[in-house]
């Protein structure tokens, strides 16, 4: 149930980010759509890599498969280490150029927090 | 524990996340927080510099007042590396809550029904209730997290395994709310009974807490019974005897001086300022004299220049956080003294890690 007796307290409805809208970022909204669509792109490819290796793996340790072990079972230690390295040299490669016009492709992933 | 089964019926991610429903699902998320960490979390830096130039070549200051940060802003979106940057953001933060919420939608009869089972079984407890009134405040669908914390019953789910994207890899295993923990404040006669953790959400820093007081009552409190409910489920996977309920923490159901320490994780930039004022009031008066009050969360714009208000503005507009300006701006170290608490030297620099801390004073 919604307290409307807390309506009192601000104006909230109208801060930003409150509804959630449909931003663009680009006076030319195609542009928006084509980023969307290649980190869309890079990510479908990602899945197909990854399956693949997973696939690889499992064919050269028990040269059998299932469906079922593709979509539950996780690849071992030592590929899901150099697949998670694999992955960022991939995401570098592809969309670091998005910001050389100050060198950000170089800067250090990590560093969030 | 049997009862959790179905929320861990693949395991856990990074030590203590429900696995996703599927390989696909865990490939795809994994490809967007690599994303996040390269595209835009390692992007900070440079780009903060980048920004202040574009600001000081236009001539304008750094004073982080309203007037500036408008105009920064105006100034900055104009650029195609800021426009990039944050459509990249939207995007992504698009995609992996998408992927999240279709994952766990795959079973979520069983993850529901799992929830129900957890609550007849302990240590711990959980209590909610259908006649709950949510303040409307409640509602934001933070971070753009599908149906918020309020409105989506996979909420715990949901909030739990995107602060594993959100945060970069920095909340696996519990590390990030470990170290917030490790940094709360210990009442100065050294007591410690009964500790609060407000707006605990999923838990996290509560279970934090228990880790380091293990004989300790602990209390988790938040406005979702969702949260609660998941909160719950994840702390008997641990065996930790902890009570969560749903109440407000601006009108805590709890009797005078009866913490020791009191705790809020990044909660106060989640609410409008009017609230916090309630929140610091409540927790002033449930904290025993001599208790403590850890406040962890963004430094206030005092210690900030308009870059860094910029960067609220926009997270506030695109990311779900509509009370994040209000909240740096209101500088709460400064509402926290109004109030009545004994204020202790505080680092901004330090603002995720270590909090404003305030006593209750003993007299």
């Amino acid at each position: 149930m919604i307290d409307d007796k807390s309506k009192d307290l601000e104006n909230f409805d109208n801060l930003p980010g409150f509804k959630r809208g449909n931003p663009t970022y680009f006076e030319n909204e195609v542009i928006d759509h084509l980023i969307d669509i290649t980190l869309e792109l890079g990510a479908e490819l990602w899945v197909v890599k990854d399956r693949l290796a997973h696939l690889e793996e499992i064919l050269s340790n028990e040269n059998k498969v299932s469906l079922n072990s593709l979509d539950n079972d996780k690849p071992s230690e030592e590929l899901q280490k150099k697949l998670n390295n694999e992955r960022i040299q991939l995401i570098k490669r592809i969309y670091g150029r998005l910001y050389s016009k100050y060198g950000g492709e170089s800067a250090d992933e990590k560093s969030a927090i | 524990m049997t009862t959790n089964k179905a929320i861990y019926i693949r395991g856990k991610t990074a030590g203590v996340f429900p696995s996703l429903s599927s390989r696909r699902d865990e490939a795809y998320v994994g490809f967007i927080e690599d994303a996040r960490n390269v595209l835009l979390h390692a992007q900070q830096k440079p780009l903060s510099e980048y920004c202040r130039h574009m600001i000081k070549d236009a001539g304008k200051t750094l004073n982080s007042d309203q007037k500036n940060t408008a105009e920064a802003k105006d100034l900055l979106m104009k650029d195609n590396v800021l426009k990039t940057y944050y459509r990249v953001k939207r995007t992504l933060q698009e995609s992996f809550w998408e992927c999240l919420r279709n994952s766990f939608d795959m079973r979520k009869n069983d993850l529901l029904q799992a929830l129900d089972d957890a609550e007849s079984i302990g240590p711990g407890s959980v209590e909610y209730s259908s006649e709950f009134l949510t303040p409307e405040y409640a509602n934001t669908e933070i971070h753009i997290q599908p149906g918020g914390n309020v409105n989506e019953p996979l909420s715990g789910f949901l909030y739990d395994y995107g602060a594993k994207v959100f945060m970069g890899g920095a909340a696996d295993n519990d590390m990030l709310s470990d170290m917030q923990a490790s940094t709360v404040a210990v009442p100065k006669d050294g007591k410690v009974k009964r500790i609060l953790d407000l707006g605990c959400s999923a838990g996290v820093t509560t279970t934090a807490m228990k880790r380091i007081y293990p004989d300790a009552e602990i209390w988790g409190i938040d406005f979702s019974s969702h949260m609660v409910r998941y909160a719950h489920a994840r702390a008997i996977e641990n065996n930790y005897d902890i009570n969560f309920k749903q109440m407000l923490a601006e009108d805590l159901n709890f009797e005078d001086n009866n913490f020791d320490i009191i705790v809020a994780n990044l909660l106060f930039h989640e609410v409008p300022v009017s609230v916090s004022k309630k929140i610091l009031s409540e927790t002033l008066r449930v904290l025993r004299p001599g208790g403590s009050f850890t406040l962890i969360d963004f430094p206030g714009d005092k210690n900030g220049d308009v870059y860094g208000m910029f960067f609220g503005e926009m997270d506030a507009a695109d990311n779900g956080e509509p009370f994040l300006p209000g909240f740096v701006r209101s500088n709460v170290e400064d509402i926290m003294k109004e109030t009545g608490f004994e204020m202790e030297v505080y680092d901004p620099s330090k603002s995720l890690l270590a909090g404003r801390i305030g006593y209750k004073p003993i007299n």
